[in-house]
Formats: structure tokens, C-alpha cells, sequence
């Protein structure tokens, strides 16, 4: 019964000279929605890390150590001014490499290139959210951290429970940003071959030559993901908002 | 009292040049020590890597040119295009307004590695011209492709700036009769000019980062040099160096960038 209307919206395209004929092979069809799901499952991995890799950065930048300041100083400016693929290429196509070489005898690299993706765009990201972060921090008024030590709050408490709650509130439509930013750049996952769904538009367009086709479908695919991230934004920004800051 | 002022005076003459002179003075130091050590590298670093290493590095920084050129030229047709499109979104007529909000929305949302293969696909590999023909490079339809994000921030950089420019500035020279071309030419776009330039060069600096994506369409790139030199060498330490020289010279081009976008950022700030 799907299938009838599946068969007749392809139809219906070829009249307007699109090509989805792909739909209706079984095969390529279920490679194509596994490429989403695994797009899907990339982009939520990515998130929870980036934003997990982007807490810590951020509070490593603002550490008083100075040490662990300029460590995490230096890795922000060689991440955020570097291109993703290439890290991706030192991550995947070097550090994959020693690490098979140096585990060759106890068993093999446990380590996937999906891992290796999540890793990669995590920490490109987690870069910018601690960026994001810290400009939060900064801007948490200091008459409302007076006021909080004045009460009694330690040095951590004050943190923890005054400055970040207002820091993430600040930071949250560039930590949104972020991670529209972080969808998008998913795609760079194909290049090391991930089954990712920009991987197999590329197998089935060199078969069928339906490049336009298949551009339209992941276009509106990754619109679609980027509209849900803004949506959840927008929400979490409603949900979060205190009465005297902002709109 | 003299002493304190001075200090202040020589503080104040110092602070602006520092940030963005001191990347460019390592950039040059590092330059200059690159060409002694390939002029006359001493006995300790005779080893085969730094051999191969010098071997290869011409190439390397033939590849990196093509990604400056690749992305000079994206930027530029992207402002072009993109101040256009800006103008459009601020245009009157309410179907050109949305046409050109769309456009926007569309190429801003986009994966740029998505308009990479679109625009290396779908453009044909030679133009028929009356009775020439032009062949159409492969990294020109990358420039294309990266044109299409470009120009699509541009427009709204472009935008923002107008938007930016207080709406009583606008009534005040209408007030003194500016028709509204002049008000544009003479009164907004001298200041959104200088907002511009800091979004501006951060666009700039991820094109830069994005032309790394040409290897993947076969374009003759930094990564792409890595990649031959790396197959061809076939050697741990050599695979390990050159990909992390790919990344070292991407960060020295960019780097300098941000840092001048920085310093910009903060002298427009509150003016």
C-alpha cells in the first residue's frame, strides 16, 4: 500500500524531469534512510560532546592557573583557525594509524571512523561553544557575583550556582548558533567514508547520475535538522528567560 | 607626574599595533628560519624525513596558493554578489524583498561541502561560447560553490550594518531633504562600511577553511598535495609530518587573520 503512493509520487516528479527513481529500489532506498538515521545519530553525538568538550574548555579559559588557561587558550586558537577536514585527516588518517600500528598485536583498534568523526567535530565545536561560554562569564554583571559572595557563596558555589546559570542563558543564541554550524558540518564525515546519508547520495548519484535529485532531498534533510535545533532553541530560550534580561 | 604620563602616552601608542603585529612578526621569523634551514640545513637534520620533507614542500605550498586563490576569488565574487543580494533584501518591492530573503536562507542553511558538489556536478566542464569552447576547471566550480555561501553572508552582514545605523539618522537626513539615494551614498554606507569589516573578514577566514573541502572534489589543493606526497612516500614519520604541516600552514594564514579581526572588533567597539 506504501508502495502504490511511493510509485506515483515518482511518477508524479518525472513529469517534472526529476529522477527519484532510487526510491523504489529496495536497496538504495534503505541505504539512503540509513544514511539519515546515521546523519541523525552523528548530529546528537556531536551535540552532548561538543557541549560537554565546550563546559570544560570554557572552564579551563577562565581557570586561574595560568597554565591551564594558555593550554586551553592554545587549543581553541588551533582549532577555531584550522579546517575541520584536516583535523579530521590528522585525527583519522595519522592518530588512527599509530594507534593500529601500537595495538596491531593486542587485538586491533577498537576505535571507528564514526568514532573518530564524533571526536573531531566535538572538540572543533566544543571550541567555539567554550568561545561562546566565556563571553557569558564575562558578562554576568560583577555587582550580581558581590552580591553572591556577600551572601556567603564560595568561590565554586559562586560558579556553579550563580555565574554559569547566567552565563548559559547569555551565551545560549551563539551556543545555537554553534550548533547549527555543527549540523551542517557533519557532511565532512564522508570524506573518511562514514555511511553518513552525503556518503550514500554519493553512491547512488555516481550509479544513476540524479545529482540535482538527491542535492534536493539532503538540502531539505539538513534544513529540516537545522530548523529543529533553532525550534529547541527558541524554546529552551523561552523556558530559561528571567524576568529583567532581555526580551 | 611627567613619568606617569608618559608611561599612559607610550601605553596608549603601543597597545593597537601589539596585537596584530606580533602573529605577523612570528609569521616572518618562522619564514625566514624555514629558508636557512632549506638553504644550508645543518648535519643533525640530514635525516631522510627533512629530505623528503624539503622534497615535497615546494609542492606544498604550491597546493596551499591554490586554496588562498581558490578562496580570494570566492570572496570576492561572494561580496559582489552578496551586496547585491543585500541591497534586494532592503529593497522596496515586497516580492524582490522575499526572493532575496530566500536566496539567503537557503545558501546560509546550506552545508557548504553539499554546494561543493553541487556546483562541481551540476555546471557543465566546458561553456559553448558561438564557436568556442571553454573548458570550466574544477576549481572554479569549487570557487562557485563557495561563492554561494558567500555571498549569501554578505548579503547579510550587508544587511545588519544598514539595520544597525540608527532609524533617527535616517529621518534626520530625510529631514534635511537627502533623496534616499544620497542618504545611502553619503550618510549610511560610510559607517556600515566599517561595521562590515570585522563579520566581513571573519567570512573570510572560514572560506579559507572551507576551500580545504576542494581535495574531496579532486581539485589540486593543499590536502590533496599531502595526500600524493603521503602515498608516494610511504613512510610512518612522513604521513605523521606532512599532514600535521598541512595543518600548521592553514593555522599560520588563518591565525594573523582572526587576530586582526580581533583588534578591529575591539577599536570599532564602542565608537
Amino acid at each position: 500500500m506504501m508502495d502504490s503512493w511511493l510509485v506515483k509520487l515518482v511518477a508524479a516528479l518525472k513529469g517534472i524531469g526529476l529522477n527519484y527513481d532510487f526510491l523504489l529500489a529496495a536497496d538504495e532506498r534503505s541505504s539512503f534512510l540509513h544514511g539519515l538515521l546515521v546523519t541523525v545519530q552523528l548530529s546528537l553525538a556531536t551535540i552532548i560532546f561538543s557541549l560537554l568538550a565546550g563546559f570544560v574548555l570554557a572552564a579551563m579559559l577562565v581557570s586561574p592557573r595560568r597554565w591551564v588557561a594558555f593550554a586551553a587558550r592554545g587549543f581553541v586558537e588551533v582549532t577555531r583557525n584550522t579546517p575541520t577536514l584536516v583535523q579530521l585527516y590528522c585525527a583519522f588518517l595519522v592518530l588512527n594509524m599509530l594507534i593500529t600500528e601500537a595495538l596491531r598485536s593486542s587485538g586491533g583498534n577498537p576505535l571507528t571512523p564514526f568514532i573518530w568523526v564524533v571526536l573531531v567535530i566535538s572538540l572543533h565545536k566544543g571550541a567555539f561553544h567554550a568561545e561562546s561560554l566565556r563571553a557569558g562569564l564575562q558578562a554576568v554583571p560583577a555587582v550580581t557575583l558581590e552580591a553572591a559572595s556577600s551572601l556567603g557563596f564560595s568561590r565554586r558555589r559562586q560558579l556553579l550556582l550563580v555565574q554559569l546559570p547566567l552565563a548559559v542563558r547569555f551565551a545560549l543564541p551563539s551556543l545555537i548558533n554553534n550548533l547549527v554550524d555543527l549540523i551542517k558540518m557533519t557532511t565532512v564525515a564522508s570524506a573518511i567514508a562514514v555511511g553518513d546519508v552525503t556518503y550514500q547520495s554519493i553512491m547512488i548519484w555516481t550509479q544513476r547520475d540524479n545529482v540535482l535529485e538527491l542535492m534536493l532531498l539532503m538540502l531539505a534533510f539538513f534544513g529540516l535538522l537545522t530548523w529543529l535545533v533553532n525550534l529547541a532553541g527558541r524554546r529552551l530560550e523561552q523556558y530559561w528567560s528571567l524576568p529583567g534580561y532581555g526580551g | 607626574m611627567e613619568d606617569s604620563l608618559c608611561a599612559g602616552e607610550a601605553s596608549v601608542l603601543l597597545q593597537p599595533s601589539s596585537p596584530s603585529w606580533s602573529p605577523l612578526a612570528w609569521a616572518a621569523v618562522l619564514v625566514v628560519a624555514l629558508l636557512l634551514l632549506v638553504s644550508q640545513p645543518p648535519a643533525f637534520l640530514q635525516t631522510p624525513l627533512i629530505g623528503y620533507l624539503l622534497t615535497w614542500s615546494p609542492a606544498l605550498l604550491m597546493g596551499m596558493l591554490a586554496n588562498i586563490q581558490i578562496s580570494v576569488l570566492a570572496v570576492a565574487i561572494g561580496t559582489l554578489a552578496g551586496l547585491l543580494i543585500g541591497a534586494l533584501q532592503l529593497s522596496s518591492l515586497r516580492p524582490v524583498r522575499m526572493a532575496a530573503r530566500w536566496y539567503v536562507q537557503l545558501f546560509r542553511n546550506a552545508p557548504m561541502l553539499i554546494l561543493i558538489y553541487f556546483s562541481t556536478y551540476v555546471f557543465p566542464f566546458e561553456i559553448h561560447l558561438g564557436s568556442h569552447y571553454f573548458s570550466f576547471p574544477d576549481w572554479i566550480k569549487v570557487t562557485l560553490g563557495l561563492a554561494l555561501p558567500a555571498s549569501a553572508n554578505v548579503a547579510e552582514i550587508f544587511r545588519g550594518a544598514i539595520l544597525s545605523i540608527p532609524a533617527p539618522q535616517w529621518e534626520a537626513a530625510s529631514s534635511l531633504a537627502f533623496r534616499r539615494s544620497q542618504l545611502l551614498r553619503w550618510i549610511i554606507l560610510p559607517q556600515c562600511l566599517r561595521r562590515m569589516l570585522p563579520p566581513w573578514m571573519n567570512l573570510y577566514a572560514t572560506i579559507t577553511m572551507g576551500t580545504a573541502l576542494a581535495s574531496l572534489v579532486g581539485v589540486h589543493d593543499l590536502l590533496d598535495t599531502a595526500q600524493i606526497a603521503s602515498t608516494t612516500v610511504n613512510r610512518v614519520d612522513f604521513t605523521v609530518t606532512v599532514y600535521f604541516t598541512s595543518l600548521l600552514l592553514f593555522f599560520l594564514y588563518c591565525y594573523p587573520i582572526s587576530r586582526f579581526t580581533q583588534y578591529l572588533e575591539r577599536k570599532y567597539a564602542f565608537s
